[in-house]
């Protein structure tokens, strides 16, 4: 039985929104629905801008495009442009995990910035940059490239960074990328990873930019939109691997720019985070005529029909090898860890509030572990992703674009959830309601959730939270 | 020592606000007043007359040469010229570079934070670039800054077009804040009933023209040499135009909350004086179609 | 019954062999990488003195830099006030970041909200955000007071934040009366420090109302001091002394609110009737400089009152502290603290000898950095290094001073304006034993093998270190502790194969 009722939850919010001021109230009715399994149109508005005054989740342009694209590639020096603050926040906070000698060959975890000062908004910051990228150049010689992303500040001066690495790029013989991420740049980090895909584009593709060469075979795969948090795209690339696929790229989770520049080379380019990286898949596509394949590592059920999708765009030998160590290793694996974390998970009720894909990406894993959805939405997810996410409704649910604060904090203590998964702004709010959390953007310094061994850690990591002896403990027993 | 009076000079690119600013202030000068001149262009040309350079090192230059404001010192931008006014340039980039706005408020800051205004000043005057185009040219108008703005203008129809939205910009300020619009000075250029124009946009926007500085060829003489007309020639019938415009800035009482025009009756205003004709058909037509 | 299945996550599941072959495989196929040797040889050439040389030569590029910028330091001001809405002018992303950043120090929520300001708004200005935004918060958070700072995007196009406020409540968005602070605090100018002492300067002199009346009372203000346990130490110490007093900004109650099943937005601080009073108190006693400056300027001129200033850190920190006190209310230092003085005095004779003549390499805020290095010289350490990126002048002439008084800091050298990769060249070149400095500074243990010792701004990686006091005596133990113990860890971890693996040390 589902625990929404839809009448009174269209009661509930509309008690709740019409605290907003006016013109925040008619916009933020748009962005919420409840939706009945077999619903066939999601009518929440997204992508559009966040209210000002309301607490929102969301962060910018910036956040999407260094933290979520540019950065974890990581023989690339990325140069945060503007002042020192971006950089600082962003710096080694996302846990993209990567191989190599940090400083030397690696710079994933290291805070390049131009620290700009007053004199460099007043006369403009081409010059320094100029002679910052030379430095940088000369400090790490092993580095493959650099980027240089921009801050609130650059777009408005109007300084021209791409006249800059132009420059540069031709004087080091190396790839300088210029990425326009001002935060005050559209309404989300979602215009981030356009702008991100965008530079990437124009300055590999469109510039015939090129990786290490490799012996070429039918079953080269590419694997796009994972960012190795936790080690994800590791236990993505072992399923791939086991499959018989050979994988020649990885992006951005591990990356090199060597990679980056090889994505187009493989047979089929396989996508996980369709948000933050169709543009580019849907552009390679359109060049070079290769394939793309969405697909989800996220629990059994999902992780053992992705492996079919994928294994059916190849030939019997690759799907031979998928039933056979699906069969042999998978299968009974998944069934011993169900066996163990689903008697006590089965019947918790969740909400999931998380970037622009992971709800409906994680809700089947959920499903797997007996844990139904009550609530969820996104911070940046566009009307694809809410169409999409009908797929995995199982029950009533609460649909909600860019949740407030506000209207979190009201759904928590409405419907006291079993767990929510959220962010790390969101975590100690919703602990102090006694409500058991996980980060599902860090994956709470745990991982990883991708793939066969990543389920493990996940029914593991959502036992532990839902089943934690402290919740019990939140009311001291003298208080009824 | 009386209050301190902060007032700025606005108006139209090359429309003379800083000679006559700079002749103004000499005249106040005379009449024994302690006067600092902030400038608040790029072109660092707003105390150029007081001082006999070329340029001044502005604030900006000088910063960045040091690496930050904070190492800066101010008598190290602070300097005396002609009848000990205190002059200071703000500074800032070249043009199509940076961000000059922003260097306006940053010299503004550093002169606050510095004390530059706590000697025994009797007026502190704020030179501003062309128009308020932007937040960082607005920062001689808030609040605490110059309460009385001087816009210079001419019978041109660019320059009271400026001159209009100037006092818009003056507007959005002088409902939370003492900023206030003090007169026109309509600075000759010899156009068609050019006083009578400009004293009429005046009443309209709710001020005064305050003085009608006639065109004279002794101020470009005086220039040429670096120099204010009052101390290159101050027995000449211009330096006592200029006199008597100090002594009316000194003596003026009436400040107002403009109200500026809408374009529509900017528009009017003008075809009243035969600057732009009433036909639409005139609209785009080249003169020898 | 079945074995449990043994689940391995990130710590070690990618040691097993199979992850480590595929590893190597994509690095020679696909990563187009350097050689092992050309790596090595790399790696041993960054670590050497001609690295060092240009590594110092750098003049624009900053790396892993020790700093933050203003808005962070001005929204930690605000926190610390009852009741108050910290609230950012500009775009949302900022708010983001400074709330993720407070979250992951102090494992607490931080609420912060920002107008959300765009592209239309970067053409057009930043008024009518606010005016909605002031409007919204008003509505849905209900607070006492909302302090307002600016992003960098909103300083470049030159928004006026008084200007903004002022029409606010004329267009009744907010109540004519509603207590507003706003402070600008453009990123590019200064640090986190200076974004604190601006709102702080905000705060005092926008919402402190001066009667003229002199109360027989104290105001204390900590400065950016992210320890949460020395708010609750520096109450504890003026209640011994039974002195009436005003915390001005005091976060222990929002950074640090009980789970009890509901959330609460604003959970205490200073009072805003406490906030008003302040100028009318006879002294203000400050617990750092470098972070109030401007603040202890305008007290010290429209307040007339005495200001002092204290580095409440270590034995002299310590004792100052209690002089301070005294001196300004006038109150005799009681028992109870001198016993707390023995205390400490008595656990520094126990455990300095661990200490002496070890070397030590320090990174903090520049108050901090001053404590500490003082505090490192009485228990007898030497001073390698103090490497800050947002040191002043004045700090640096402080600081050099203190050196000065003490053998033990006549080999230091001290670096205002240098970041952690020059701090990495420094600790290669000419290691020191141990560091002190925030989680940050976990990267320079890796990669120089000198051990850390973690106090600072910001712990991410570590639980709870900002809960205890580090002030006073009491706090004074906890360094010591901090300090004495790691030493005593690392001397276990190389000695566990010797006979000096010493059950009592």
């Amino acid at each position: 039985m589902s625990t929404i009722d839809k009448k009174q939850a269209e009661e509930f919010i509309e008690s709740v929104i019409t605290q907003y001021e006016e013109k925040t109230y008619k916009d933020r009715k748009t962005h919420i629905e409840v939706v009945e399994p077999g619903q066939e149109k999601c009518a929440v508005k997204s992508n559009r801008k966040s209210r000002p005054g309301v607490i929102t989740m969301r962060g910018c342009a910036y956040a999407g495009a260094k933290g979520v694209v540019w950065g974890p590639i990581k023989d690339i020096i990325n140069v945060s442009h503007g002042p020192v603050g971006c950089g600082q926040y962003s710096w080694s906070s996302r846990r993209n995990y990567y191989n190599g000698t940090t400083g030397v060959d690696s710079f994933g975890t290291m805070q390049f910035t131009s620290d700009f000062q007053e004199k460099d908004i007043v006369f403009g910051g081409d010059a320094m940059l100029r002679e910052l990228l030379r430095e940088a150049n000369q400090l790490f010689p092993l580095n493959r490239g650099l980027s240089v992303l921009s801050e609130c500040p650059i777009g408005l001066i109007g300084d021209d960074i791409e006249a800059v690495s132009r420059e540069i790029s031709k004087e080091i013989g190396k790839p300088v990328i210029p990425c326009r991420c001002e935060g005050f740049r559209g309404v989300s980090q979602s215009l981030g990873h356009h702008i991100a895909n965008d530079t990437i584009r124009d300055w590999i593709y469109e510039k015939d930019l090129e990786g290490q060469k490799f012996e070429k075979g039918p079953y080269d795969v590419a694997l796009i939109g994972d960012y190795n948090i936790g080690g994800d795209i590791w236990s993505s690339r072992k399923i791939l691997e086991d499959m018989g696929l050979n994988l020649v790229a990885q992006s951005t989770g591990d990356s090199t720019f060597s990679e980056l520049a090889n994505v187009a080379q493989a047979k089929v380019v396989l996508i996980h985070c369709y948000r933050s990286m169709n543009y580019i898949s849907r552009y390679i596509e359109e060049k070079y005529n290769v394939p793309w394949l969405e697909f989800n590592f996220f629990g059994p059920t999902q992780i053992i029909k992705s492996m079919r999708k994928i294994a059916e765009m190849f030939d019997d030998k690759i799907k031979e090898k998928t039933e056979k160590v699906i069969a042999e290793k998978y299968q009974p694996y998944f069934d011993k860890i169900v066996s163990k974390f689903k008697p006590r998970l089965e019947g918790k009720k969740a909400m999931l509030f998380v970037g622009g894909l992971r709800p409906r990406h994680t809700m089947p894993a959920f499903h797997d572990l007996g844990v139904e959805i009550m609530l969820t939405g996104y911070e940046f997810a566009h009307g694809d992703d809410y169409q999409r996410t009908l797929e995995y409704v199982n029950e009533t649910t609460i649909i909600v674009d860019d949740m407030s604060e506000f209207e979190m904090d009201n759904f928590l203590e409405k419907y006291k959830p079993d767990l929510f998964g959220s962010g790390i702004k969101e975590k100690y709010q919703t602990q102090k309601s006694g409500i058991p959390f996980r980060q599902m953007h860090s994956w709470d310094y745990s991982g990883p959730y991708h793939g066969v061994e990543g389920f493990a850690v996940f029914a593991r990591d959502m036992d532990m939270a839902i089943n934690g002896s402290v919740w019990k403990n939140i009311k001291a027993p003298w208080k009824a | 020592m009386g209050k301190l009076r902060q007032i700025a000079f606005y108006g139209k690119g090359g429309i003379g606000k800083s000679t006559t600013s700079q002749n103004t202030i000499s005249a106040l000068a005379e009449m024994g007043k302690k006067i600092m001149i902030v400038g608040c262009d790029p072109k660092a040309d707003s105390t150029r007359l007081i001082l006999h350079s070329k340029a001044q090192a502005t604030i900006m230059e000088l910063a960045a040469e040091k690496g930050s404001v904070e190492d800066l010192e101010l008598d190290e931008v602070l300097k005396e010229g002609f009848l000990g006014v205190k002059c200071v340039e703000s500074g800032g980039p070249e043009p199509g570079v940076g961000c000059a706005g922003r260097g306006v408020i940053t010299a503004i800051n550093f002169l606050e934070e510095e004390g530059a205004y706590e000697d025994e000043l009797d007026f502190v005057s704020y030179d501003v670039l062309g128009d308020v185009v932007c937040g960082g040219f607005a920062m001689p108008i808030r609040e605490g800054k110059a309460q009385e703005i001087y816009i210079v203008a001419s019978g041109e129809m660019m320059a009271m077009y400026a001159a209009n939205n100037i006092s818009k910009g003056i507007l959005k300020y002088a409902n939370s804040g003492g900023v206030r619009l003090a007169g026109l000075i309509c600075n000759e250029r010899k156009t068609d009933r050019e006083d009578e124009l400009i004293s009429e946009l005046a009443r309209r926007i709710n001020t005064q023209r305050i003085h009608f500085v006639p065109r004279d060829n002794v101020v470009q003489h005086a220039e040429l040499r670096r120099m204010t007309v009052i101390e290159y020639d101050s027995k000449c019938k211009q330096a006592d135009e200029y006199r008597a415009l100090a002594n009316k800035i000194n003596d003026n009482k009436m400040f107002n909350i403009p109200t500026p025009l809408t374009m529509d009756e900017l528009e009017g205003l003008l075809m009243e004086f035969g600057i732009i004709q009433e036909d639409d058909a005139e609209v785009g037509k080249a003169k020898n179609a | 019954m079945s074995k449990d299945i043994k689940i391995k996550d990130h710590i070690t599941l990618f040691n097993d062999e199979r992850f480590s072959e595929m590893f190597d495989r994509k690095r020679e196929l696909y990563e187009n990488a350097a050689t092992k040797e050309e790596v090595a040889k790399t790696l041993e050439w960054t670590l050497g003195e001609e690295y060092k040389d240009l590594n110092f030569k750098r003049e624009h590029l900053v790396i892993n830099p020790l700093k933050s910028c203003q808005p962070l330091g001005a929204l930690y001001a605000a926190i610390g006030i009852d009741d108050t809405m910290p609230y950012v002018h500009g775009s949302q992303g900022c708010a983001a970041y400074f709330r993720s950043h407070f979250c992951r120090h102090f494992k607490e929520p931080f609420p912060a909200v920002s107008d959300s300001m765009t592209e239309d708004a970067a053409v057009f200005g930043g008024h009518n955000n606010m005016y909605v935004g002031l409007d919204n918060v008003y509505k849905l958070y209900k607070p006492g007071m909302v302090a307002i700072c600016t992003s960098c995007m909103s300083e470049v196009i030159g928004d006026d934040l008084n200007n903004f406020v002022k029409n606010a409540k004329e267009q009744g968005k907010i109540p004519a009366d509603f207590p507003t602070a706003y402070a600008h605090t453009p990123s590019f100018v200064g640090s986190h420090i200076n974004g604190y002492d601006n709102m702080m300067l905000s705060l005092v002199s926008q919402i402190g109302e001066k009667t003229g009346e002199v109360k027989d009372r104290i105001n204390v203000i900590l400065g950016f001091d992210t320890y949460i346990g020395n708010f609750r130490e520096i109450k504890r110490i003026l209640g011994l002394f039974g002195v009436d007093y005003i915390l001005i900004s005091d976060p222990s109650y929002n950074l640090d609110s009980p789970t009890d099943g509901h959330y609460k937005m604003f959970n205490g601080g200073t009072k805003l009737e406490d906030l008003k009073d302040a100028p009318n108190s006879k002294a203000t006693l400050l617990l750092q400089k470098y972070s109030t400056a401007k603040t202890r300027e305008y007290m010290e001129k429209e307040w007339g009152h005495p200001v002092k200033v204290v580095n409440p850190f270590g034995i002299k920190g310590s004792d100052d502290l209690m002089m301070a006190i005294a001196e300004l209310t006038g109150k005799e230092i009681p028992t109870e603290i001198e016993n707390e003085r023995g205390r400490f005095i008595d656990a520094i004779g126990d455990s300095y000898f661990w200490v002496h003549g070890k070397s030590f390499s320090l990174n903090a805020d520049p108050d901090y950095a001053i404590g500490l290095t003082r505090f490192v010289m009485e228990l007898g350490g030497d001073i390698k290094h103090v490497l800050l990126t947002n040191g002043s002048k004045d700090w640096e002439a402080e600081i050099k001073g203190i050196l000065a008084e003490y053998p033990q800091g006549k080999d230091a050298e001290v670096y205002a304006n240098k970041d952690m990769w020059h701090f990495r060249s420094l600790l290669a070149t000419d290691p020191s034993d141990f560091i002190i400095g925030n989680t940050f500074a976990k990267y320079l243990m890796r990669d120089t093998g000198i051990p850390l010792i973690r106090i600072g701004f910001p712990l991410f990686d570590r639980q709870f270190l900002h809960r205890y006091p580090t002030i006073g005596y009491m706090g004074g133990l906890n360094l010591l502790n901090w300090i004495v113990n790691t030493i005593l860890d690392e001397t276990d971890r190389k000695t566990m194969y010797t006979t000096s693996y010493d059950v009592i040390r």
